[in-house]
């Protein structure tokens, strides 16, 4: 009477549990199917659908397919989006580095300039955008002015072709640094204080110890951090929408302008649709690269 | 087939709905008898004078006010398709040439012929381009509102400074004869002020320079394009040379959209002729230190032709409201309204004899439009239409950015133009 069967009692339980453990993942099992699994379907499915926004949707099988494949600029906006993720990447993940090493020590107000390297990144991009291109302006902006005063005449930096990605590329470094400083300082801030004493005891100098304890030990917060920002580099959109409109020419037209250019400036929704599937696997195929590659050589942990 | 059926079906829909409603009126309004139309455009200009215009509206019909929305240039196409295709658009709203074949034949535009008849309104009393302009299979989709008409702005000060008085006629031919390019010269100097600015806009300039060379860009409405026509290609061609042989013009690195700055450049003083649409000078007024003059377009060896885009009140085929919309649209095409918007300076109406008091307008400002008005009432050439234009007309525009480089061969550049306006 006092206990019933404990069998019975861990079978009710577990399957209580269960029911609870559904109803406390339901929120956000709605947001993944109907936000994210849901449009990838939507999608895969408009790719073999001409449809142009207005018109009435045709099945037409792997037509936007081949179609895909005879596109020189769908070719030439993943080269643009390529060059965008190399420069972006390397660039976001040492500065980000470089900031947390900065920012990793004890001094009073330090936890303001934290909060300050993270700004950029709390910002409306498109606001970010806007803000940049007036600095980029040739004639008024206030890089050019600053340039001014040591006599150079600075260029015109977002109508260049040569020079309009790299500052585009710029604004995202920027941008995501003070973001990923936060995971480089987590990262830093779990590795015991004990190791440091040991390495300078045998002698190790600064950057020795950075090379071959600090930088072994982030590995996991890197694999993280590099898979973030590859991802999310090919898929900027917004700041070059706002600065560039992926000129000039095509210069800096990466592959979601491209999708954006179809969708919403040509309202083909099918074939923009197809040049998504193509983005979305060659980032599926570069974050299973990634892993492969770090699974490999990462230890997540300190002691053993 | 099932196009026309569709297009006919809204048609006859809308008409029945307007007969509907003149007879049930009170039993259609439970609500008050208030309606509220929405009307949407993307000039925050001419935003400030429809204010009179939509209170003088109100002032005729106490029961149906009018709620503006104004979108930037981009998001205004992008967000009225996609209303559109979902069934949920404004009541009324702005369109251009350019997207008109491709909202045209989707039978999302409702036919306003009964409307403007029944209104009292003449289709033959509007610039008859900007009329053809919005026909489609014989039914009048959108009323005439204004006509941007293409003309020669100037900067006075630097005519001034370089010494010359603005010959009354302006002409150009290929071979670099003319008074245009003469003038284009002495208004050129060192690397820091050019004489003009010939760049990548299809309107205000290549479509011009192809127009009063005797060629044409396509031989009939959703025809064939011809850009590789040899008058097309002499006109192409003189628009580059005028800036890599006559070096009279910045070059495309500094002016090619999306990041060129053509008409910063002109409003900062750097480019001294400058051709633009008349709905520009609006915008152009406050933005600049010096004073503005208007001459017409240089004239060809076939004379002066210019673009002429007017624009139009389109009304929602499937509006909940198609009795009050289609009197708002009556209203805006009616002398009273078009001649509110003239007489404060936004546009030149599209209803003939309506321009004087855009005249005056701008004679207060020290603006001579008389060249503007001059040119809309000679020689005019409608903007290309064609079947798929909001896809082909950007591929186009990007395909000529070459032009303004120096790099591929005029003909290539004109012969990949063709093939993109005639892909079906």
């Amino acid at each position: 009477m006092l206990r019933p069967a404990p069998r019975r009692t861990r079978q009710v339980g577990k399957a209580q549990q269960t029911a609870v453990a559904y109803a406390l993942l339901a929120p956000s099992l709605v947001g993944v199917l109907g936000f994210l699994l849901a449009p990838v379907v939507i999608v895969l499915v408009l790719s073999l659908f001409d449809w142009k926004l207005l018109s009435t949707p045709e099945f037409v099988g792997l037509a936007n397919y081949s179609r895909l494949f005879a596109d020189e600029d769908v070719w030439h906006s993943l080269l643009v989006t390529l060059y965008y993720v190399v420069i972006c990447v390397p660039g976001t993940t040492i500065l980000s580095l470089l900031l947390a090493l900065l920012v990793d020590r004890k001094l009073r107000g330090m936890k303001y300039f934290r909060a300050l390297l993270v700004i950029p990144w709390m910002a409306t991009p498109v606001a970010l955008g806007l803000v940049w291109s007036w600095i980029f302006d040739p004639g008024r902006g206030a890089l050019n002015q600053f340039l001014g005063v040591f006599g150079i005449d600075g260029p015109a930096w977002l109508s260049s072709p040569v020079l309009a990605m790299p500052s585009v590329a710029a604004v995202h470094i920027w941008q995501f640094a003070g973001y990923n400083m936060l995971f480089f300082l987590a990262g830093l801030q779990n590795i015991p204080r004990s190791l440091r004493e040991a390495s300078s005891l045998d002698g190790a100098s600064p950057v020795a110890h950075f090379f071959t304890i600090t930088l072994p030990l982030l590995r996991p917060t890197m694999l993280f951090v590099l898979i973030t920002n590859v991802i999310g580099s090919f898929q900027a959109f917004d700041t070059i929408f706002v600065m560039t409109e992926g000129g000039p020419g095509d210069s800096t037209e990466v592959a979601t302008y491209l999708i954006y250019d179809e969708a919403f400036r040509k309202f083909d929704f099918g074939y923009a649709s197809t040049i998504s599937v193509l983005l979305f696997a060659v980032v599926l195929f570069a974050t299973i690269t990634q892993f492969v590659y770090f699974e490999r050589r990462t230890t997540y942990e300190v002691s053993g | 087939m099932s196009l026309s059926r569709r297009t006919f079906l809204i048609g006859a829909g809308s008409v029945l709905a307007l007969a509907g409603c003149g007879s049930s009126d009170d039993k259609a309004s439970g609500g008050g008898g208030k309606v509220e139309l929405v009307y949407r455009l993307w000039d925050e200009q001419q935003e400030v004078g429809y204010k009179a215009v939509f209170a003088e509206f109100t002032k005729q019909n106490p029961d149906i006010t009018v709620r503006m929305e104004v979108l930037p240039w981009d998001q205004y196409w992008t967000k009225l398709t996609t209303e559109l295709a979902s069934g949920k658009a404004p009541d009324v709203f702005w369109l251009t040439v350019d997207y008109f074949p491709d909202f045209a034949s989707k039978g999302v535009l409702a036919p306003l012929d009964d409307l403007i008849s029944k209104a009292g309104l003449k289709l033959d009393s509007y610039h008859p381009n900007v009329v053809q302009s919005y026909k489609f299979e014989d039914k009048q989709l959108g009323m005439p509102k204004d006509m941007g008409i293409v003309g020669l702005l100037y900067n006075k000060d630097l005519v001034a400074k370089a010494g010359i008085t603005m010959p009354a006629e302006l002409t150009w031919a290929p071979d670099g004869s003319g008074s245009f390019l003469e003038v284009a010269r002495k208004l050129t100097v060192g690397s820091k002020q050019w004489g003009f600015c010939s760049w990548n806009h299809s309107q205000t300039q290549w479509l011009n320079w192809i127009a009063s060379n005797g060629g044409r860009a396509m031989d009939k409405p959703y025809g064939a394009f011809e850009f590789a026509n040899q008058k097309s290609v002499e006109a192409l061609q003189f628009a580059r040379d005028l800036v890599f042989k006559w070096k009279v013009s910045p070059d495309g690195t500094r002016t090619n959209p999306p990041t060129g700055q053509a008409t910063e450049m002109f409003y900062r003083g750097e480019v001294a002729m400058f051709p633009a649409n008349n709905a520009l000078l609006p915008f152009a007024l406050p933005e600049v230190k010096f004073p503005i003059g208007v001459a017409a377009m240089p004239a060809g060896p076939s004379g002066r032709t210019v673009v002429i885009n007017g624009l139009s009140e389109a009304m929602f085929a499937k509006t909940k409201h198609p009795d009050e919309a289609g009197k708002l649209v009556a209203f805006l095409g009616s002398e009273k309204a078009q001649k509110l918007m003239g007489d404060a300076g936004y546009i030149i109406p599209a209803l003939n004899n309506a321009g004087a008091g855009y005249q005056a307008f701008w004679k207060q400002k020290g603006i001579d439009v008389q060249p503007f008005i001059d040119s809309a009432a000679g020689s005019t050439v409608n903007l290309p239409i064609a079947e798929g234009w909001t896809a082909k007309s950007p591929e186009i525009n990007k395909t000529v950015n070459d032009l303004y480089l120096d790099k591929v061969p005029v003909a290539d550049i004109a012969a990949s133009m063709d093939k993109i306006g005639n892909d079906k």
